[in-house]
């Protein structure tokens, strides 16, 4: 930041350093030293002094090099050629007698980061691995890793890589971790530092006694390294419990991530673990600082995906509490509708009750969300709560209330008459675009029990010119479609005015092609619009979907501990938002279906055991194996028949090839396809003699069960798809 | 862990003191920090993580600072959230308080502190005692001497220093139980627990070692002994001394303390406690003329204790004005700048009950900002009680010269996070 009067300052300052005066008087140098560093700790551009600086660094007193070396570190990037006059000073205190002073003379020559520094630090720096002081040791060892970033480029020095390795067995343990971290830096493009038996039996035994950053950073380092057998697993696993209920979140945190890593093949082992550091985690989450408060939750959410019900018995300590930054309450609302259940509900729904009136309209909506989510399972409390809220007539909790609704009567159509009646008497229309649309879609989709729903949808075609969101004109396109087909007499009239101002006045595009398409489609008569436009009014089946799973422990641990369960923040908001924004659409959008196909088979495949393609297996070397192998297993599936390119292009998406098959419309059919997954081939045969039924015959080698299962799902899914997409052809 | 260098922010965005350890990463990157905190702000979704192309910034904030620490690695968050804590104890230990002042008086010990703590994105030093011992404060003063490492940057016990000498040889125990309570407007009591802390300020020569006996439910089932009072703790966590495997084994609190203050262990007991002090109000809000509050206060605790310093912060509308109290006891203050009146008793008897009324008027044009609904919060400690039943039995003291020691023991109630919501 340079200000008026800088040069001044600069000069004013080289003068008085120069001063033999000054220089001799020691305490009146030191001040002047210290005003440097003020100014450049003040954004000042004081690097004309450097000199003078340099000269300062010849001192017995140790803030005063300090102060200095910190001046010299900031500015050697722009000064190198000054830089290194000051490189005979550090170098000379890197035989200082005493510890400290080598100790920050090495430490400070190592961070000028310059341009052919390499040369001048390489020797202190091997001098210093094997200093007495461990001290200097500490400061070496991260000098190694410090040289290497200098000139990423160059060679590895193979014995300096050694000579780390063995200071892993030094006695103090700062030098012990900050070998492995600089080994980590430095052989980072070889995969970083290797931990074999020796050394992984070491720094277990060696944990205890390091500090709680280091343990966290050796149990991640650990997680590199695999246990010949089991009796060697448990070994580890013992002296690693005592950590799972370390004081340190972050250390619980890292042994509970080794812990699931280690016992992989132990789910029992692994619950074990996760009980045991329910206690840590929930620990974390009173956490005074709220940071802390904070990754304690996303990691909680974690260990839910899991073991949803980890957390039941304590689900007050989810409850928000008042001066809470809305980051934690936002977790913590998450968390309160995945503990939800028959003994908590009405407590945590009153607490609930009282998010939904918070300051935060974020908040207050996301409160009323989570309520419908709640709602899925326990309607009626839901209802109530729902339409209290509505009473209260603030426009962000009416629209937030109109939205619930809607996903509420789409997931449980059991709801639909008491939302209806809810809707019909309510005197408070939302006035956001999102709570319109809401609003909108119940009133196209239920016109038949909301007796008032034309005068409503009335008052949104009169306003339309003044309308800017094409999505809601959409809306009230497809509404007003819906309760024409439903309400002829009453909507016939306003319909007809909208067809002809979207058709004849709209600018916007995709409005008035959905109107074209609506008039169009009109035109072909009633029963063909009512067979495209009306579709399911709810699916309670995707309620299934949404609600929680028990995934396995591997689909999340990967990312435990890092920044990933942090930065997936609001994962569960944005799923909502984007189910509801789907469901609107997808009556009329039927075009869309296609699209969602390879999404799905995508899913299916990485569910369980992934499918590869591999390499290539020849016409004859099938046809030897499928005579060799016995039948594995053979099913019946439902298949009208399609043209043998369209099954080849669907299978090879999933990783399944095709060998060969029969030209098409032949009677019997027959296709052959392979797969490969986890180490093994699956060979199956598509028999087709009846124009309705597919039977599969599966062979494999070598057996395992697991891939089979998971093979005859993603065929069957997408034998599945391709059916539908015939019929709708 | 590694960060690649660390921040210290006033509130305007201003870095007043940065370190950049790593060099991988941009300093000026930090610009963009304080650009992404606004826009946060503004749509209300804050978040302690934010990202810029692939620079992350982690951050807290304290008092009128922001400490923030810039990765381009997926580091693990909750180490550095912890690490920028443990700044702030360091920096607090050795400013009395660490806000923007103390920062800018006293920059050459940060530096110096900032050099020790981290080298490289790594945690080197962290223990205040310990820094405390080559870095002071009294860096204006020419120390030609005083500049030896200190035996404990390598010792084996890292938390004590060899050598220390008292005259008297004395241990004080502080008992501090802090108790959380959250009140729901109908009057039902959502939450409740304790969480205590065992404070030692250990004035003991040579190496002692210590071993803290407690009337604990576990320790008391281990060994067979089911008469008197015990308590089940939770969460149970200690200072770094404390052996945990001899504590995972058979219960015992062994440890070689470290010198002067420090803080032995702390646990919570989720036990439901009745609250201490029960807060009855009624707020009555009459638009566009006035505010009537009525509080009512009882000692729920027994006879013989007394409770201090209690302090009942009753929330009232921004807009209030002309305030009027009426108390039975102890006397009641507005504080305008926090919407609050402090209604403050310097003792507070146990089974005693205290009234308080209040009179605001509100003006006539309505706010139409809409605000919250505070609660009620209490403040209060109450001496020679622990709530949980909790009892220090004994602590031993055996030190190789063989010198007579002197435990002393205190307890102490006091209120943690201690809310009553209120329907107003």
């Amino acid at each position: 930041m340079p200000y008026f009067g800088s040069e001044e300052t600069v000069k004013e300052l080289k003068r008085a350093l120069s001063n033999p005066n000054v220089q001799a008087d020691r305490l009146r140098y030191k001040s002047y030293i210290t005003k440097v560093i003020r100014y450049m700790t003040q954004g000042l551009d004081v690097s004309a002094l450097f000199m003078d600086m340099v000269k300062a660094s010849a001192t017995v007193d140790i803030v005063q090099k300090k102060l200095v070396y910190l001046y010299m570190c900031t500015y050697a990037s722009d000064k190198p050629d000054l830089a290194l006059l000051a490189i005979n000073t550090l170098r000379k205190d890197c035989a200082d007698p005493n510890p400290m002073v080598r100790g920050l003379a090495l430490r400070n020559m190592c961070n000028f980061r310059m341009p052919g520094m390499t040369e001048y630090i390489e020797q202190p720096i091997v001098a210093g691995l094997r200093d007495k002081a461990s001290y200097v040791r500490r400061v070496a060892v991260l000098g190694c890793a410090k040289m290497h970033s200098l000139q990423p480029r160059t060679e590895i020095d193979g014995s300096l890589v050694n000579e780390l390795y063995a200071l892993l067995r030094d006695p103090d343990p700062v030098v012990v971790v900050n070998c492995l971290r600089a080994l980590e830096d430095i052989l980072k493009d070889e995969g970083g530092v290797v931990i074999n038996k020796p050394i992984a039996h070491h720094l277990l035994n060696r944990l205890k006694d390091l500090d709680c950053w280091a343990q966290s950073e050796v149990l991640t380092f650990l997680l590199r390294y695999r246990p010949r057998n089991d009796d060697e697993l448990f070994d580890i696993l013992s002296l690693l419990d005592p950590f799972l209920q370390s004081s340190q979140s972050h250390v619980a945190i890292s042994t509970l991530r080794l812990f699931l890593h280690l016992a992989a093949a132990h789910p029992a082992v692994q619950a074990d673990a996760l009980l045991c550091s329910s206690a840590p985690l929930l620990a974390t989450c009173g956490a005074a600082s709220r940071e802390l408060r904070f990754a304690g939750l996303c990691h909680i959410q974690q260990v839910m995906r899991s073991q949803p019900a980890l957390f039941n018995t304590h689900y007050k300590r989810f409850f928000c509490g008042y001066s809470e930054p809305s980051y934690i309450k936002f977790r913590k609302m998450e968390i309160l509708v995945a503990l939800v259940n028959d003994e908590n509900v009405a407590l945590v729904l009153e607490e609930m009750k009282s998010y939904c009136t918070d300051v935060s309209a974020e908040l207050a909506q996301a409160a009323i969300a989570a309520i419908g989510r709640i709602g899925r399972t326990y309607s009626e409390k839901c209802l109530d709560i729902l339409t209290g809220l509505l009473a209260l007539k603030q426009d962000h909790i009416t629209s937030a209330v109109i939205q619930t609704f809607r996903d509420l009567v789409w997931f449980c159509p059991q709801c639909t008459a008491a939302v209806c009646l809810t809707v019909e008497s309510c005197v408070d229309y939302p006035q956001d675009s999102e709570g319109k649309q809401a609003l909108l879609w119940l009133l196209g989709e239920h016109a038949d029990q909301i007796s008032s729903a034309p005068y409503l949808l009335e008052v949104y075609i009169d306003g339309l010119k003044t309308e800017l969101s094409a999505a809601l004109k959409m809306e009230i396109l497809t509404a007003a479609l819906k309760m024409f087909l439903r309400r002829p007499a009453e909507t016939q009239d306003m319909l007809g005015r909208l067809l002809h101002y979207c058709i004849e006045e709209e600018s916007d595009m995709c409005v008035r092609d959905r109107a074209l398409l609506y008039y169009r489609l009109l035109q072909r008569g009633i029963e063909e619009t009512r067979k495209v436009v009306t579709g399911p009014k709810s699916d309670p089946s995707l309620s299934v979907l949404t609600s929680a799973q028990e995934e396995p422990v591997s689909q999340w641990v990967s990312i435990f501990n890092t920044l990933g369960p942090l930065s997936a923040a609001d994962l569960q908001l944005h799923n909502t938002a984007l189910s509801a924004s789907e469901h609107t659409d997808d009556t009329a959008d039927t075009e869309l279906l296609t699209e969602h196909v390879p999404v799905s088979m995508r899913d299916v495949s990485e569910a369980g055991v992934s499918l590869c393609a591999g390499a290539a297996v020849s016409p004859e070397a099938f046809e030897q194996m499928w005579q060799q192998l016995e039948v594995l297993q053979r099913q019946t599936v439902c298949f009208s028949g399609c043209a043998a390119d369209t099954l080849q292009s669907a299978l090879q998406p999933v990783h399944i090839q095709t060998l060969a098959f029969s030209p098409a419309r032949a009677l019997p059919w027959r296709a052959y396809i392979y797969s490969r997954g986890s180490g093994t081939l699956v060979l199956a045969e598509l028999l087709q003699d009846d124009p309705e039924m597919l039977t599969v015959t599966i062979k494999q080698q070598p057996e395992h069960q697991q891939t089979v299962t998971a093979f005859i799902s993603v065929l069957q899914s997408v034998l599945q798809t391709l059916n539908t997409g015939q019929m709708s052809v | 862990m590694s960060a690649s260098a660390v921040f210290v922010l006033d509130l305007k965005g201003k870095v007043l003191i940065c370190r950049n350890y790593k060099g991988d990463v941009d300093m000026s990157e930090i610009d963009h920090f304080f650009t992404l905190l606004m826009q946060q702000e503004e749509d209300g979704l804050i978040s302690p993580v934010m990202s810029h192309g692939n620079v992350h910034f982690l951050w807290i904030k304290h008092n009128n600072l922001y400490l923030v620490a810039t990765t381009n690695k997926n580091s693990n968050a909750s180490l550095v959230y912890a690490f920028l804590y443990k700044l702030v104890e360091v920096f607090t230990e050795y400013f009395k308080e660490l806000e923007e002042e103390s920062i800018q008086d006293n920059f050459v010990v940060v530096y110096e502190l900032l050099d020790e703590l981290m080298d490289f994105g790594f945690p080197q030093t962290t223990d205040s005692k310990i820094l405390q011992e080559y870095i002071t404060q009294q860096g204006q003063k020419l120390e030609v001497a005083k500049t030896k490492v200190p035996t404990t940057v390598t010792n084996a016990v890292s938390w004590r220093s060899e050598g220390i000498r008292y005259k008297k040889n004395e241990v004080f125990i502080d008992v501090i139980e802090s108790i959380n309570v959250l009140v729901n407007a109908n009057g039902s009591v959502m939450s409740s627990d304790i969480v205590g802390c065992i404070r030692l300020k250990t004035m003991l020569s040579g190496m002692p070692e210590l071993r803290l006996g407690l009337n604990d439910r576990v320790l008391f089932a281990l060994t067979g002994r089911d008469k008197g009072k015990t308590v089940v703790m939770e969460d149970v966590k200690f200072h770094q001394c404390v052996r945990l495997s001899r504590f995972e084994s058979d219960r015992t609190i062994s440890f070689i303390p470290p010198d002067g203050e420090s803080e032995l262990m702390s646990y919570r007991i989720n036990t439901h406690v009745k609250p201490l002090i029960w807060i009855e109000s009624v707020i009555e809000k009459f638009s566009h003329s006035r505010v009537e509050i009525m509080v009512k206060a009882k000692g729920q605790f027994k006879k013989q204790s007394v409770a201090n310093n209690v302090e009942i912060r009753v929330p009232v509308p921004s807009d209030a004005d002309s305030p009027k109290f009426k108390t039975s006891t102890g006397h009641a203050k507005y504080v305008p700048e926090k919407n609050l009146v402090v209604w403050s008793i310097k003792s507070f008897p146990g089974g005693k009950e205290f009234l308080m009324r209040a009179h605001f008027g509100l003006p006539s044009v309505e706010n139409d900002e809409l605000e919250g609904k505070p609660p009620i919060t209490v403040k209060f400690e109450i001496p020679y009680f622990p709530v949980s039943g909790i009892q220090v039995r004994y602590m031993k003291i055996i030190e190789k010269s063989g010198y007579q020691a002197l435990p002393w023991v205190r307890y102490i109630t006091q209120s943690g996070d201690y809310q009553l919501r209120t329907n107003s």
